[in-house]
């Protein structure tokens, strides 16, 4: 496809993707590098990009008749694209990289046995702590309630989040809670209220928070929140709890209603290049699902993400599962009760 | 129908009528937003935390109406009656900040409410207090502060007005009754005000029962008020038809207390105060 550049745009138009914004490919062609390589100079024609801040918004601008061509949710939200009908099954044979996506990854974009999503990227969910200002390190997630940090602690304003790390915290499957266990975890999280000093809402935050010497626990930090507080020069660690990280992986899908499947399938395949991968992860600190990249990662990130340990990545991570609009449902619920206590 | 009519339609009914058809559908998108359904109603009567936060945000909200009025009220004094020929530059001074981005303002706020900040750098310089950290930021009370800040250019201006309607002859009046500035205010200016200062408040607290970008930014868990949950239904639970149910509660639960209200301010006028 790349040798006829010129017969794919005529045909159907560009691309829409629609996309977090900062892997928009106009502006950073080094995470879609052969796709911008091909279309050098005519990227504008080819494609175009729609923005969303958060997954329930692109969930509901798609639902609410929006129609694009490639998607990029995360994958607790995945089960529900598949079930709402909106993605169709990818065809790997048509992506020259698939068999450098690492299995485990991969295993997680599928559903009823087709390839639904390409994972792309991956990171961590963990806690972000001031050395210097603890008295005592914490240890575990359970550690946020504890009465030495009063005041200092600061947590993600995401119920998924708050959800799925008090369960973790309890010793609870997150995923598979009775209505007891739920209360318990509703309970939890206004008693946490009493150690919390903020809700971030914004991942600007969660660079921010920790350098005021106000919060000495910033929780639902990614990685890359760390290794920019790190830089710095702030004494900070990124937790690795007794319960383990929380991990998160987000990737490519196409639309249901998109025909626009040879130019889809030329970004997606660019999209998990070696190349672009590498780039990936040595500019944003991410971890990337094409491990034939590891060569040309800089060794600060291999480290630092054990991205030369992705095969046991999901048995020391827990990673966020799909959720089913019930239980998206159920952890909404119970967030908004908490945030309305007094 | 007449243009001006139309555009009421248009505008004010039509979104009105939209929320509350939304109130009744079982679900968001697809096939349940086609049902039918009075569980939301259910759903929301059942509630006893949404609602007594309707209430505490209403509380929030008359706290910083008040506040408002009563910070503001010297303000428009001032330039009605002592101003004189500044009073439009002062006027223009005080309405300046509105032209900024409200979301500067509100963390502006934040700089000077916060550990660091300008509020606790002076305390600190004075000898009030050594170390208070986040004290006076992430609660209610720098909700009220930042929201009281935003209000006061608003609200100085109907009070401004109400005062510039007052007829000077009736000042003119008291005082050849004997009557001293303090009981002229009290019993000339202040009555004749009051449709304004009225007005101000109103002005002030119907927006605010709803706020939620300054709980957001500045209320930590306890300053949330009942604006961050309906943002919540509507952007993260994708739950349409509860959100439209509660911002009808909020509809309703203002609109009514403001009815009987105008009716008691429509009898003072008519008692010829």
């Amino acid at each position: 496809m790349a040798d006829e550049p010129t017969s794919a745009p005529e045909a159907s138009g560009p691309l829409l993707v629609l996309e977090w914004s900062g892997y928009e490919a106009t502006e950073y062609p080094q995470f879609f590098q052969p796709f911008a390589d091909a279309y050098e100079g005519r990227m504008d024609e080819v494609i175009e990009y729609s923005f969303f801040a958060e997954d329930a918004e692109a969930y509901t601008k798609l639902q609410s008749g929006f129609e694009a061509d490639v998607l990029h949710p995360c994958n607790s939200w995945w089960s529900l694209y598949v079930d709402s009908g909106l993605v169709q099954p990818i065809d790997t044979a048509r992506l020259s990289n698939w068999d450098g996506v690492h299995p485990d990854l991969a295993a997680m974009g599928q559903f009823s046995g087709e390839q639904y999503f390409v994972p792309w990227e991956w990171g961590y969910d963990s806690i972000i702590v001031r050395n210097d200002l603890v008295t005592e390190m914490p240890t575990a997630w359970a550690d946020l309630w504890n009465d030495a940090y009063a005041g200092h602690v600061s947590i993600w304003d995401n119920a998924e989040t708050a959800f799925v790390m008090t369960a973790l915290a309890q010793g609870l499957d997150p995923w598979n809670t009775t209505a007891e266990e739920q209360e318990q975890i509703k309970q939890a999280l206004i008693e946490l209220k009493a150690n919390v000093l903020t809700y971030w809402a914004d991942y600007t935050e969660s660079y921010e928070l920790p350098t005021t010497g106000d919060v000495w626990l910033l929780a639902n930090a990614w990685q890359d929140a760390y290794a920019y507080i790190e830089s710095e020069g702030y004494d900070v660690s990124y937790l690795q709890p007794e319960e383990g990280r929380l991990g998160w992986v987000c990737g490519y899908a196409i639309s249901s209603t998109s025909n626009n499947l040879d130019l889809a399938y030329e970004l997606l395949d660019a999209a998990i290049a070696p190349e672009s991968m590498a780039a990936l992860g040595n500019e944003y600190w991410y971890g990337f699902s094409n491990m034939d990249a590891l060569p040309m990662v800089d060794e600060y990130v291999v480290d630092f993400m054990n991205l030369d340990e992705v095969d046991t990545l999901t048995d020391r991570t827990v990673f966020y599962r799909p959720l089913s609009e019930e239980q998206r449902s159920m952890m909404s619920s119970i967030w908004d009760e908490v945030k309305a206590a007094p | 129908m007449a243009p001006p009519s139309l555009w009421l339609v248009l505008l004010l009914v039509m979104p009105v009528v939209t929320m509350v058809l939304f109130t009744f559908r079982a679900g968001s998108f697809g096939q349940a937003a086609q049902q039918f359904t009075l569980n939301n109603y259910a759903a929301f009567l059942q509630n006893q935390p949404f609602q007594s936060l309707l209430a505490r945000s209403a509380g929030v909200a008359a706290i910083v109406a008040l506040l408002s009025v009563v910070l503001a009220y010297p303000v428009a004094y001032y330039l009605s009656f002592s101003a004189g020929s500044r009073r439009f530059t002062l006027l223009t001074l005080i309405i300046i900040p509105a032209w900024t981005s409200y979301l500067l303002r509100v963390l502006a706020w934040k700089i000077i409410l916060g550990s660091g900040g300008v509020l606790n750098t002076v305390l600190a310089s004075l000898g009030l207090a050594a170390d208070l950290g986040s004290l006076f930021l992430y609660n209610r009370t720098a909700v009220i502060i930042t929201l009281v800040y935003t209000w006061i250019p608003f609200v100085a201006l109907p009070i401004y007005a109400a005062l510039e309607r007052i007829e000077p002859s009736l000042f003119e009046a008291a005082r050849d009754l004997g009557a001293r500035p303090w009981n002229a205010f009290l019993r000339v200016t202040l009555p004749l005000s009051l449709p304004g200062v009225i007005a101000g408040f109103l002005f002030v607290f119907i927006p605010t029962v709803g706020e939620y970008v300054t709980p957001a930014l500045v209320g930590g868990p306890r300053g949330i008020m009942y604006g961050n949950l309906v943002q919540d239904q509507f952007l993260n639970a994708l739950n349409w038809p509860m959100g439209s149910v509660m911002s009808l509660a909020m509809l309703l639960g203002v609109l009514l207390p403001i009815l009987l209200f105008s009716r008691f301010v429509r009898l003072t006028e008519l008692a010829g105060l």
